[in-house]
């Protein structure tokens, strides 16, 4: 009879565990924070570093205003909306789930408290050298390290996987990011991903800006 | 009955809504009679001091008769309601008529892409509008949509059309409807596609002749007009 | 018969574990379903909570995110129809009744029934192992249909979902391990004198499910097979973009799916009618015809499975052929009902716990059946598919196969299980409290779908038309109503175990019944008898007119005076 008892016990342990939290009606917003992370870390993993075959960039150490700005754009159908901007569909749902502003805030103070970390280059073929010449037009706006500058709505480039830089190159450059008429902050980037002549200066400045860190 | 609580927009949103209420009537009669003899029973025969049971083996041909005539009617109601049901099926589903328009149907995890002809009518030309998670048709022309999905399972579902099909990845799904009400609708997807399939919700927009050319002369992609978007209006409403 | 009692009773725990007594191991497969389904329901109402209270944290659970709740419905559904209804309806019952009821002294293969159940509960714990890995238990729905369950880049689940599918493919050989042993048991170690006819119902129902089983389950576990490796080995069986066919999956699954409802359904028809039968004090009307109705569904069943794909993308030409086949199986299930309303008739009706419980059976399944038609129908299946309406109809048929059945069997077999009587005043309570509740939940979710609803949707404020208040109230009656009757179960949990300590005894046949089973020790000894009894008739000869007791053993003797022990 104990051991009926015990498994008995012990199932049921683990279905009261499996997700528990204790009940607490004044959690911080860090907690709650972290537990709504627990979707965004279904593509994004736990770490934020991102997951290319689920088409998720990397987040961690980017800045908390401009996550709040895409995540806002997303919510609003800024991005997310165009025919072919495949990720940005799977991206804007999941923004949605997110119900109120202090959940969106929370979840970006989370992100934004990420240890930042260089995600791996996936990339060949560009050459750092030659990406530097054509840097010179992004560092007015993304600094001179690629740091990103928030008064001009400019994001860190720091912590960015290389695959994910260059599809949204090539999204803006193809009307995919940028053209919808209510995201100002697109439409200006769009412009600046023009004045690259070529898909190879693309690879080249991407291959400069992995070379970029902060401490330079 | 159903009107209460979705609305009718397609010619044959009314035929499946009396089909319901058919087999409604046709079940509902079978369930009260039962429920009421089955409770009945229960009731008459409860244990009463000094009343034994009765022995009753059910295998002679008179007490068998209960049971054999009302499976008989059942099957007559069975068979009313499978020349009904095939009917509908055969008008919604197989019997498709000329379509005025034909629109493409994307799903993908987690929006609804659709392809409009454009000004010229046709499909799979320079100027068809592509827009997400928003379906322009106009009001009574018969429309054939091309259903696709992208990467999994997806169902296109329109309540108010009384209308679903799911989108197979790798086919393509031809089906029907034509739109009898001004307004705009849900359409939902009704196959589970993933962590985003609760929030995959798009709009149909049905609209006027007028209205739908002024909305397809706005969008023509090849005019160097602005890409409109009334999902950000009614998020920002929403919201 | 079995080599299993060479070795005496001992109560270490190694000699529990790995016992080969039939008794031992349906007890183990009871307990082990019981166990599941608390977590089960506790899936439902972490989910009902979210439904209801749109981003609520949810008290013992926390916030459920829409990852969460795919995981949560899909294992919900998985582990309610696997881990509970067929462990408990088909096993434990299976295993506990068959030797009793047809009067031998164990199972045919004991070793084979041990192995079943380790492998069973293996299974269990890779399931449960499942919610705990990187990225989260599967959430494909208990369906698992191809592309979404096959690549991890679309569920998003890399581990989860093979483990899914692992805990299935597993639980299936247990139960094929274990069928293959009721079926042979039933069919060569019956009691002398017991023929066909004299078989009690809920052992023919157990028997005709394992054949069911068997027959059906071979497509789907080549499907599993198929499914694991495009999981894992990168194959191409249902990956449209090359070669394959995701639709092919639909059909391995509901070629096995359908006939599995019949599977779960007949046992719970077995209990329902062996109940009926002693507290009615009345013979089962027309025993032939039940045994050949439930043979006819049985046929039937393999024939309907294309009405779950009516919309699915099969050519719309086939969908007319499963119409008929569909409707056409309405009939053996209404006569079926016929005939239990019509065992009633002239009955002296005692209303116990245990037939509280099968009438409420017989009254909520024939809702759960006729609705059915409306999904059956394909003109009207159109509309209503993959609503709630879907829903509430499986509900209305599968919670009184695996909530109301099981409780009317438990609640009768209990007193030889434990050998003490269950407290008949909590018995009551605890019935009164699900059923009504169980009806509270689901008769608003049958109007949600009509109203449109569509199912497995994380969150309705996101579609307009059914964000509307009065929808919302209707979520939320039926979660405040799941919440309820899951506080109703801890009064049979507390009945369960505290009648074991201070529970009347039961004697060998407190329900004055006929059947084998009642004519050996309560709790029944290891080898069931001293000496194995005879069987001189059918187990249903109550209120046989000329004797002075109303019911007439089936080990008695016919020139025995009358009265049994009692």
């Amino acid at each position: 009879m104990t051991t009926r008892l015990v498994i008995l016990a012990m199932l049921s342990i683990a279905a009261s565990s499996f997700g528990f939290t204790p009940a607490n009606a004044e959690a911080d917003s860090n907690a709650n924070g972290k537990e709504l992370y627990q979707l965004c870390a279904q593509c994004h993993g736990k770490d934020g570093l991102g997951n290319q075959v689920a088409l998720a960039p990397a987040i961690a150490g980017q800045r908390d205003w401009y996550l709040l700005n895409q995540i806002t754009k997303f919510r609003s159908g800024q991005r997310g909306t165009h025919f072919y901007d495949i990720a940005g569909m799977r991206m804007r749902p999941m923004a949605l789930s997110l119900r109120t502003d202090q959940d969106v805030a929370d979840v970006v103070a989370y992100v934004a408290a990420m240890p930042p970390e260089k995600p791996a280059a996936t990339l060949e073929g560009g050459d750092p050298e030659k990406g530097k010449t054509h840097f010179q037009v992004c560092l007015a706006c993304h600094g001179p390290n690629g740091e990103g500058m928030q008064a001009l709505n400019a994001p860190t480039l720091n912590h960015s996987s290389d695959w994910y830089l260059l599809t949204q190159l090539q999204n803006f450059r193809a009307g995919i990011r940028g053209t919808n008429p209510e995201d100002v902050t697109g439409a200006i980037m769009r412009p600046m991903s023009m004045t690259l002549p070529d898909e190879q200066a693309l690879q080249d400045v991407i291959a400069y800006i992995m070379t970029l860190s902060e401490s330079k | 009955m159903i009107e209460r609580y979705v609305e009718i927009a397609s010619t044959y949103g009314g035929n499946i809504d009396a089909l319901i209420l058919l087999i409604a009537a046709l079940v509902g009669f079978w369930l009260v009679l039962c429920e009421v003899v089955f409770i009945g029973f229960i009731i008459k025969f409860r244990e009463k001091p000094g009343v034994r049971g009765q022995y009753i083996t059910g295998e002679e041909k008179h007490q068998k008769r209960w049971i054999a005539i009302p499976h008989y009617l059942v099957l007559v109601c069975d068979i009313v309601i499978i020349v009904f049901a095939v009917n509908i099926w055969y008008t919604v589903k197989q019997d498709l008529p000329e379509p005025d328009v034909t629109v493409r149907i994307i799903g993908q995890q987690w929006a609804w892409s659709f392809v409009h002809p454009g000004t010229d009518g046709l499909l799979d030309t320079e100027d068809d509008i592509k827009m997400v998670d928003e379906l322009h048709v106009e009001k009574d022309k018969v429309y054939h949509f091309k259903l696709e999905a992208r990467d999994v399972m997806h169902s296109f579902s329109v309540p108010v059309f009384r209308l679903k099909q799911d989108a197979v990845p790798g086919r393509i799904i031809t089906g029907w409807f034509e739109a009898t009400k001004l307004g705009s609708f849900d359409i939902q997807c009704a196959e589970i596609c993933g962590i985003g399939h609760g929030m995959m919700a798009a709009k149909i927009f049905i609209e006027s002749p007028e209205e739908h050319q002024k909305w397809v002369a706005l969008n023509d992609p090849t005019e160097d007009s602005k890409h409109t978007s009334t999902v950000a209006a009614n998020n920002a409403a929403a919201n | 018969m079995s080599d299993s009692h060479d070795h005496h009773e001992s109560h270490g725990f190694m000699s529990y574990a790995f016992s080969t007594d039939h008794k031992v191991i349906g007890m183990q497969y009871m307990f082990t379903g019981m166990a599941m389904a608390l977590i089960g329901g506790f899936f439902a109402y972490a989910f009902r909570m979210q439904l209801a209270f749109p981003g609520m944290d949810v008290p013992l659970y926390g916030i459920v995110s829409s990852a969460e709740y795919n995981s949560l419905v899909t294992n919900h559904g998985t582990i309610m129809i696997f881990w509970v209804a067929m462990p408990v309806l088909i096993a434990a019952f299976g295993n506990f009744l068959i030797p009793l009821m047809i009067g031998c002294d164990d199972m045919v293969f004991p070793r084979l029934n041990r192995l079943s159940y380790q492998i069973f509960l293996l299974s269990a714990i890779v399931l449960i192992s499942s919610f705990f890995v990187e990225g989260g238990g599967f959430g494909g729905a208990w369906t698992s249909y191809p592309p979404l369950s096959a690549k991890a880049e679309y569920n998003l689940t890399p581990l989860g979902s093979s483990l899914w599918l692992l805990a299935v493919a597993l639980e299936f050989v247990a139960f094929l391990l274990g069928g293959i042993n009721f079926i042979t048991t039933v069919m060569n170690a019956r009691a002398p004198g017991m023929t066909m006819d004299d078989i009690p119902m809920v052992i023919w129902m157990i028997v005709l499910a394992s054949i069911l089983f068997m027959a059906s389950v071979g497509p789907l576990i080549a499907g599993a097979v198929m499914l694991f490796f495009d999981q894992q080995l990168g194959t191409a069986f249902f990956d449209p973009d090359r070669g394959g066919d995701p639709v092919l999956w639909q059909h391995l699954f509901w070629f096995f799916g359908h006939p599995e409802v019949y599977v779960v359904l007949l046992p719970a028809m077995g209990i329902t009618a062996d109940v009926m039968c002693v507290f009615a004090r009345k013979k089962l009307f027309a025993y032939r015809t039940v045994l050949y109705t439930a043979i006819g569904t049985g046929v039937l069943s393999f024939f309907v499975w294309a009405h779950h794909q009516f919309i699915s993308g099969i050519d719309p030409r086939m969908a007319n052929l499963f119409t008929v086949t569909t409707l056409l199986i309405s009939i053996p299930i209404a006569e079926m009902c016929f005939v239990y309303i019509a065992t009633l008739y002239g009955g002296s009706i005692r209303l116990t716990t245990p037939m509280l419980w099968a009438l409420a059976f017989l009254g909520e399944f024939m809702i759960g059946g006729v609705t059915g038609i409306f999904l059956g129908a394909s003109g009207s299946d159109i509309y209503l598919h993959d609503s709630y309406f879907v829903l509430a109809h499986f509900h209305y048929t599968f919670f009184p196969i695996a909530i109301i059945g099981v409780f009317a069997g438990i609640t009768f077999w209990y007193p030889k299980m434990f050998g003490k009587m269950m407290n008949e005043t909590m018995g009551k309570i605890h019935f009164w409290g699900t059923v009504i509740p169980f009806n509270c939940i689901f008769i608003p979710l049958f109007l949600l779908g009509i109203g449109g609803q569509h199912r497995r949707i994380y969150n309705y404020e996101h579609f307009p038309e059914l964000a509307g208040k009065s929808m919302q109230d209707m979520r939320v009656f039926a979660t405040v109503s799941l919440c309820i009757m899951l506080i109703f179960q801890f009064v049979f949990l507390y009945n369960f175990f505290a009648s074991l300590l201070k529970g009347k005894e039961a004697g060998k046949n407190p329900w004055k019944s006929n059947t084998l089973e009642w004519t050996t020790e309560s709790p029944p000894p290891h080898g069931n008898w001293k000496e194995l009894p005879n069987c001189y008739r059918g187990p249903y000869e109550y209120s046989v007119e000329g004797r002075e007791e109303d019911y007439w053993p089936q080990n008695i003797p016919d020139d025995e005076p009358a009265g049994g022990a009692a």
